[in-house]
């Protein structure tokens, strides 16, 4: 819809802007809940916020932090469900997204999840987001950002500090150094190296629960018939874990980097996410995963100029 | 308590020969769930499938696994066996321990031990089988030909004489297809249209038979005894109820020098035409491309010198939606365009021709009235090369394959130059000449002995022009194996046997109705030996040489072969579909919808579900009613594929007879 924009020359001004774009419309009862950020408990972390009054609107933040994807909070809000089992027209959801929230987001809606009309969505101009443990260095997801600037919103706060964009997709990126640097390795280090990973998780299930894209009604690994894979908390069981979880994101992933930030063991869980994304768009010529509507996730649709070389 | 019955097979010596049948039925004796365990020498004979029915009687059997040969040879052999042994026939398994084990394996041993392994999995997966219902569909008695050359006509007559109403679509003006342009028929001689306008008035008048002249087929809804195809009938501008076919409009017309495409562009026609003089249906179309008041405004004789009023310059494409039981697909064939031969002169040599063009200047209603004279300066030829394999068996340049029709229709251009020009010179170059055909062969010998046509075995490697004028002449160099040597033949005229090839828009036709094709961009049969007119896509049949080159016997047998299953078909009144489907649990699915754009078929498609909310769902209302979209099979489409249910992260989409429980049962059951 991308209807209005509003400039905000700094942090400050970006947060002023958040404020009253939110008061304005819980107090015209356009929405009965917006999802945004507040300033969390610990130093270099905010948190989700869940405004549902006028009064809480000063409790909206946004800084080098805002890490969380909220779109996710979309799926268990009570506005979604109540909607659809009451069939009438009640007041919308809004939030606030950095461009690769708006991206899952994108996502959510082609995954018929949730529906573009019952959310009211606030773009921010992203300036790029800063590592907790060292405030000087960029975070690392966004080394591989596409898209600073929302691909979709209805009212966007732009600021001249976002982070340029860039138009290459995942080649050639710093964040890949981690990849090359393990595909690199010979064989069997290669193997010990996912060996360890596997051995560390401790299959808390943060990471599926976080992910935009798990939106499953019943996830494939809480399923007992059929056992897809074994519920132990062992290595081959956490590799297969990740390995399935890679899979069935891969193609709609949109490295917002949700994964990677929640693992309580620090694990590098976008490592493989980052592996099939970029095979992905070697092997076809598309857009990164949700950048618009029109264009469904690469893996779930076939054109005949689709590379066969299995054929 | 399940009852398995094992029942393992010798298959002659084919599987006992590498494998240790009576110990294997032994050693199947002690897996879970078995009751009964035998070995025959012939399972699917008579008295094999008796020993089977006997079993269930005598031991209470629920479930039967039969080690055999492929489930694709006998499986529904078996079902059938069990169905009238009482069970449902879909409590049978089939483990290949012949294709997948005897037949490439030699140590009898490991051979043993593995079918012991095929055969656990194949118990292992039967304890899961679930009784699967057949259901039923309706079949609308009406069938589609897609196509109306020889094939299309063919199949929609004798589809026709059955009392099935047939509608034929043909995207030329007339029906005829590539028949009507070839003079005569191997190897019999005949006049290829005396036998075959007879056929086109058959088909024109037959009560069943409505003619869809000048249309294409857009799309293919629906499925096998409902399809709804919608059909493009591309503007003509002439009123084909009011035209009678006077053919004044073609005489006043004054664009007239259009190449005919009819002619191989060795003639003309005028822009309003109708494609040769026994065209059926013989109403003209107007060439918009070419008509001179289409492209300057102004003209429009055609419209006044017409008595009939049946001119329309208004005239728009229309879509029509019909709904057909069964399709034919009869499409047909092009030829090989030689000019990627750059040594043959890249096309540029007038003299140097295609078989089809040949067929057209030896024809008696062709451009030169039946003589042969070369088109650059329409003398007589004397000598008259002819070149096989030009697009065929090259794998370089042009296909893979062997045109088949080849062989033969040069040896009967050959013989008609040798007999319509008394002094001339017939020479073929050939690879190989394959004539298996009846009377094929005898053709070719007489050609040779009574006609005196000579062959030389060897590929030309150059043709080039000398001379200038009347002294023009193709100098053709090749070599000649036999005597190994390099030979220079100075030709008059030179004809090349060009490959078939498909339609040039075959594979997008193919993925709009639902087919599937080959890597030669041919329709492919359900199965090349024991299916060979039916595609994979059930109620749509396939005919000609839009299968596989093909000459006019082959394919005239093949439409009536197609005929016949489309007949038996449309008599039912209802049909039974195959119970092996995808279902959908709704409990799982988030309605997410990525089943839909991959299925082939189409045959997923959204339905809303209202359901009570239970329990605390985290935020959510409980105890309410939703309504929430979930995907939804159709069963009459879908082919069981199995494609949906490895794209369904959940799970929620499973397939009948092969549920994701019965694969990992097999999976578990070999540790």
């Amino acid at each position: 819809m991308k209807d209005t924009v509003i400039h905000a020359t700094n942090t400050i001004a970006i947060r002023h802007e958040m404020r009253n774009i939110a008061r304005n419309l819980l107090e015209i009862q356009a929405v009965d809940l917006i999802l945004g950020w507040k300033k969390g408990i610990l130093p270099n972390k905010s948190a989700p916020a869940f405004i549902h009054r006028p009064d809480q609107v000063d409790d909206l933040i946004f800084d080098e932090f805002c890490y969380h994807n909220l779109t996710k909070f979309l799926l268990g809000c009570p506005d979604r469900q109540d909607r659809i089992a009451d069939n009438e027209d009640r007041l919308k959801t809004a939030i606030f997204v950095k461009g690769c929230d708006s991206r899952s987001l994108i996502g959510l809606i082609q995954d018929n999840q949730i529906t573009r009309e019952n959310v009211y969505i606030i773009g921010i101009d992203c300036p790029g987001l800063k590592e907790e443990h060292n405030t000087t260095i960029l975070a690392k997801k966004c080394e591989t950002c596409y898209t600073a600037t929302p691909v979709e919103y209805d009212i966007l706060i732009d600021s001249p500090d976002k982070r340029p964009e860039n138009p290459n997709g995942l080649k050639g990126f710093q964040a890949h150094r981690d990849l090359a640097k393990i595909e690199n390795m010979p064989p069997a280090e290669r193997g010990a190296y996912w060996q360890q990973m596997f051995q560390s998780c401790i299959r808390c299930y943060a990471c599926r629960n976080v992910c935009p894209v798990c939106s499953c009604k019943e996830c494939c690994f809480d399923q007992t018939l059929p056992n897809w894979v074994g519920k132990g908390n062992n290595t081959s069981d956490n590799g297969f874990y990740h390995l399935v979880r890679a899979m069935h994101v891969a193609g709609r992933c949109v490295s917002c980097g949700e994964c990677e930030r929640s693992c309580p063991m620090h694990l590098p869980v976008m490592l493989l996410n980052s592996k099939l994304g970029l095979s992905i768009e070697e092997l076809f010529d598309e857009p990164p995963a949700s950048m618009n509507f029109d264009v469904t996730a690469t893996l779930n649709h076939f054109k005949p100029e689709d590379p066969e070389e299995f054929m | 308590m399940k009852k398995v019955g094992v029942f393992v097979c010798h298959c002659g010596t084919n599987i006992s020969q590498t494998v240790h049948c009576e110990k294997l039925a032994e050693a199947a004796k002690t897996l879970p769930g078995v009751a009964f365990s035998t070995e025959y020498k012939y399972m699917c004979s008579d008295p094999g499938q008796t020993m089977i029915k006997e079993a269930i009687a005598e031991h209470g059997l629920d479930r039967v696994v039969v080690a055999a040969c492929s489930p694709r040879m006998h499986e529904t052999t078996f079902r059938k066996c069990i169905d009238s042994g009482g069970l449902n026939p879909y409590m049978l398994e089939i483990a290949n321990i012949r294709e997948q084990c005897s037949w490439v394996h030699s140590d009898k041993d490991k051979a043993t031990a593995k079918a012991g392994d095929l055969v656990n999995m194949a118990v292992a997966k039967v304890l899961k089988n679930e009784q699967l219902p057949s259901s039923f569909i309706p079949v609308h008695k009406r069938a589609l030909v897609i196509g109306g050359g020889i094939a299309g006509i063919q199949a929609a007559l004798d589809i026709a004489d059955t009392g099935y109403h047939v509608d034929l679509v043909e995207r030329e003006p007339s029906i005829g297809g590539k028949m009507a342009q070839i003079d005569k028929t191997f190897p019999t001689m005949d006049c290829s249209a005396c036998i075959l306008t007879p056929k086109m008035v058959d088909a024109s008048q037959h009560p069943n038979i409505t003619i869809i002249p000048y249309s294409e087929v857009e799309k293919v809804d629906g499925y096998v005894g409902n399809f709804d195809v919608t059909i493009r009938r591309k503007a003509s501008y002439v009123d084909s109820v009011k035209c009678t076919g006077c053919g004044l409009c073609s005489e006043k017309c004054p664009s007239k020098k259009i190449p005919s495409e009819f002619e191989c562009n060795l003639g003309t026609r005028p822009a309003i035409y109708s494609p040769f003089p026994q065209a059926i249906p013989n109403k003209p179309v107007i060439d918009r491309e070419n008509c001179r008041y289409f492209k300057t405004g102004k003209c429009k004789i055609c419209a006044r010198v017409c008595t009939a009023d049946a001119v329309n310059f208004e005239d728009q494409d229309e879509m029509v939606q019909i709904r057909y039981g069964a399709i034919v697909v009869a499409t047909g064939y092009t030829l090989y365009d030689h000019s990627q031969y750059g040594e043959y002169g890249y096309g540029h040599y007038k003299d140097v021709i295609s078989g089809l063009e040949f067929e057209r200047l030896v024809n008696a209603s062709g451009p030169t009235m039946g003589k042969i004279k070369r088109p650059s300066d329409n003398t007589e030829p004397k000598n008259v090369v002819f070149i096989k394999c030009v697009g065929s068996r090259d794998k370089a340049r042009g296909h893979d394959y062997c045109s088949r029709a080849c062989c033969m229709y040069t040896a009967k251009h050959a013989t008609m130059v040798r007999d319509k020009i008394k002094d001339s010179q017939a020479i073929i170059f050939y690879m190989d000449i394959r004539t298996p055909g009846k009377n094929y062969e005898e053709f070719y010998l007489r050609g040779v002995e009574e006609y005196g046509v000579t062959y030389v075995r060897g590929r030309v490697s150059r043709i080039y022009e000398e001379g200038e004028g009347e002294n023009r002449k193709l100098i053709v160099q090749g070599e000649d194996t036999l005597l190994g040597k390099q030979v220079f033949v100075d030709a008059d005229m030179v004809v090349l046997a060009t490959a078939m090839e498909p339609q040039p828009d075959a594979a997008g036709f193919a993925r709009k109705i639902g087919i599937s094709y080959d890597q030669n961009n041919f329709f492919s049969e359900a199965h090349p030996k024991l299916r060979p007119v039916e595609t994979l896509s059930a109620g749509i049949y396939l005919a000609g040489a839009c299968q596989g080159p093909k000459d006019i016997p082959d394919t005239v047998a093949q439409a009536g072969a197609a005929a016949a299953k489309v007949v038996a078909l449309l008599s039912k009144d209802e049909m039974e579909t195959e119970p092996i489907v995808a279902k959908v649990d709704t409990d799982r699915c988030s309605g997410c919808g990525f089943c839909i754009p991959i299925c082939p078929y189409k045959a997923i498609s959204f339905t809303d579900l209202t359901e009570r909310v239970h329990g605390s769902v985290a935020w959510g209302p409980t105890g309410k009613e939703v309504k929430r979209q979930v995907a939804n099979v159709n069963n009459g489409l879908c082919q069981g594929c199995g494609a949906c249910t490895v794209n369904c992260r959940a799970g929620a989409l499973d397939l009948l007879g092969f549920t994701n429980e019965q694969i990992l049962a097999e999976v578990d059951s070999l540790w």
